[in-house]
């Protein structure tokens, strides 16, 4: 079932492809093939495979259950959270915050989440800056 | 002789103080990436990758680093195999089957040496067979124009189609995604701005690393946070007993048989550890044919031959890159992206233009075996521990590498995002059983593939009837079309042969 509605989205995806690039507008072209010619090959042959798979799709043996979804979800959230706040709120705070979260996703109580959180960010902070010399965003803590 | 001059060239390289430490570690960190389970060297590369890149390391000492930690990692995915049963990585899936028996029975440790001793020696005899290959390989290489190299390519995939992966058909989806990629920013022929949505970060193309990160890594992590439900993994013990000097007699032809195929299977294009540890499997299994009632029990053969394979296979897979441009395997597309990052284009040039490179990095390859192997007899007790580490101390620490590496590269919080999303897409693509590493071949080969497809057809002004000119190219079709047919031809021999013998387990989702 997934895999045919995954064919579907690739089948649209190789409409798209091949519409844009066969409206590309290209000014001068000193060779033959041009730039529309590779991808317009490439959509027809997903389009091909994807025809293929909604054809002959394999049987579906992914059974997540809500559990499973939640902390997936959670997981994802904690990345997104992470991106937003790594460069706004800087290194140490964002891993703090981040990793301690995911220290206690993964099982571990909040307390020693949290202060191992507070220790790799600190520490990996100076490491990676320091003695790594990283671009590593100093944020808010350190006055950046 | 002057095969032993570039090999000097290359030790003095590889001998620099901080080369000579970039293996040492490289290495180290590899067994560790390696014996994690579920980190395999596909993930560790990726996560250094963008590391190396930024501490503005020279090609050759980043790569030496980078492959350190891939042939390291093949060396550590056997830990987690033999005491945990989990294999480290898809190349030490056949481990589990002989050694995790034999741990069991409190032979531990020596399951963990013999399989160090036969890593060791298939390292070292792919190196050898490397070392008289390369410089051939690419001395033939040079006469390829653009037409052999489109050959090359839609071989590498086919070989890849139908060798890897759940469906020959989802492997060419992923294929297609990945040339699809590639294809995203500025036409390098017209200016012609292709696929960037208007989004200026596209415009330069969509950054290698941040794909290579979020499809492998963050995906990683989505799929440790959905197993993690599942019980602790308890470790066998190690045990006292330590491999023998008849132990290693009585498996020496098996691990020079399975260096040879580990090799030839590492350097045909797109197929890796995994495959080549199942065939070298298998080809044991046969030849003991009588006498392989202990096979699955915890026989040494059946430990000693997956083992010697697929550390050859590491070594082998790198031939096709540095010599052709293609690589062998899922880690080394990595390996080449990477240099294609340092502007540098491997292919039949680079023997002579950068010795350094290239020599440089076979010379390390002998020297980190070397390490591998002292670290991996007495050290042993070190990385065993490490298998208890909880993945709540982790997982934080891997999420926070891969957001500092992709940072670092740019500056720019838009790079984070799209690595995340890629990492969801990523994790989607595993769930439906299409493997990733076709995805990275093609983004790796996609400008190339159209570059070399244009100059021919520049050439014969726009004539297809190119791509059939000239003997090579149709030796290329023509072992195009047999690596096309191949496994169906296998399949309906083994169907119409009377006892035919299951060559192993199903090679499922590999990720080397």
């Amino acid at each position: 079932m997934y895999d045919r509605i995954f064919a579907g989205a690739l089948l649209l995806l190789s409409g798209l492809v091949a519409w844009a690039a066969l409206s590309l507008d290209v000014p001068f072209q000193y060779e033959p093939l041009g730039p529309k010619a590779f991808p317009v090959i490439l959509a027809v042959l997903l389009a091909i495979a994807a025809l293929w798979l909604m054809y002959r799709p394999s049987r579906n043996d992914w059974h997540p259950n809500a559990a499973i979804l939640a902390k997936l979800a959670g997981g994802l959230c904690l990345m997104v959270l992470y991106a937003v706040l790594f460069e706004s709120a800087g290194f140490i705070l964002a891993t703090f915050v981040v990793g301690s979260l995911f220290s206690w996703l993964f099982g571990e109580r909040p307390l020693r989440a949290a202060g191992y959180a507070l220790v790799m960010s600190l520490g990996s902070y100076f490491l990676l800056k320091d003695l790594l010399q990283l671009n590593v965003p100093a944020g808010v803590l350190v006055g950046g | 002789m002057e095969t032993l001059n570039f090999l000097a060239t290359g030790f003095a390289v590889a001998l620099a103080p901080m080369n000579l430490m970039l293996v040492l570690v490289g290495c180290f960190m590899g067994t560790l990436i390696g014996s994690l389970p579920g980190i395999g060297p596909i993930n560790g590369v990726a996560i250094l990758l963008p590391l190396a890149y930024a501490m503005g390391f020279p090609p050759e000492s980043a790569l030496i680093l980078l492959a350190g930690v891939y042939y390291g990692a093949e060396y550590g995915g056997r830990i987690s195999s033999i005491l945990l049963n989990v294999p480290g990585d898809a190349g030490a899936i056949m481990t589990t089957l002989d050694g995790y028996p034999m741990s069991k029975r409190g032979e531990g440790g020596r399951a963990l040496a013999l399989s160090a001793v036969s890593s060791f020696a298939g390292s070292m005899g792919a190196l050898l067979m490397m070392v008289a290959s390369a410089p051939l390989l690419s001395q033939f290489a040079i006469q390829f124009g653009p037409t052999e190299y489109v050959w090359l390519m839609v071989f590498a995939f086919t070989c890849l189609a139908t060798m890897v992966g759940s469906r020959p058909v989802k492997t060419m989806v992923g294929v297609m995604i990945g040339l699809l990629l590639a294809t995203v920013g500025v036409d390098s022929g017209t200016g012609v701005l292709r696929f960037t949505l208007g989004i200026p970060n596209f415009f330069d193309g969509v950054d290698f690393l941040v794909v290579v990160i979020g499809l492998f890594a963050i995906s990683e992590v989505l799929a440790l946070l959905e197993q993690w439900a599942r019980k602790d993994l308890v470790i066998t013990p190690v045990g006292k007993s330590f491999v023998s000097l008849a132990d290693l007699l009585a498996v020496k032809w098996v691990v020079l048989r399975s260096t040879v195929i580990g090799f030839l299977i590492g350097v045909l294009p797109g197929t890796g550890a995994s495959i080549a540890s199942a065939v070298a499997y298998g080809t044991e299994k046969r030849i003991a044919e009588g006498d392989d009632d202990q096979f699955g029990k915890g026989d040494i053969r059946g430990l000693a031959a997956p083992e010697a394979a697929n550390n050859a296979s590491a070594a082998g897979s790198m031939v096709p890159m540095l010599t052709l441009g293609i690589p062998g395997s899922g880690t080394t597309a990595i390996l080449l992206g990477a240099l294609m990052m340092f502007n540098i284009t491997p292919g039949p040039l680079l023997f002579e233009q950068q010795p350094q490179i290239a020599w440089g990095l076979i010379a390390s390859m002998f020297i980190g075996n070397i390490a591998l192997l002292v670290m991996n007899l007495p050290m042993i007790g070190l990385f065993v521990r490490l298998l208890s580490i909880r993945q709540a101390y982790l997982v934080p620490v891997i999420v926070m590498l891969t957001f500092v590496g992709i940072y670092s590269i740019h500056g720019d919080s838009f790079d984070l995002f799209f690595m995340v999303l890629l990492g969801v897409f990523g994790f989607l693509l595993r769930k439906l059983h299409f493997s990733l590493a076709p995805v990275i071949l093609g983004l790796v080969l996609g400008e190339v593939l159209e570059e070399n497809l244009r100059r021919a057809l520049s050439i014969s002004g726009g004539d297809w009837g190119i791509l059939f000119n000239g003997p090579m190219a149709y030796t290329l079709a023509v072992a195009t079309a047999a690596a096309l047919l191949a496994p169906s031809l296998w399949r309906w021999y083994k169907k119409s042969a009377k006892n035919g013998v299951k060559p192993g387990a199903s090679l499922a989702d590999s990720g080397d």
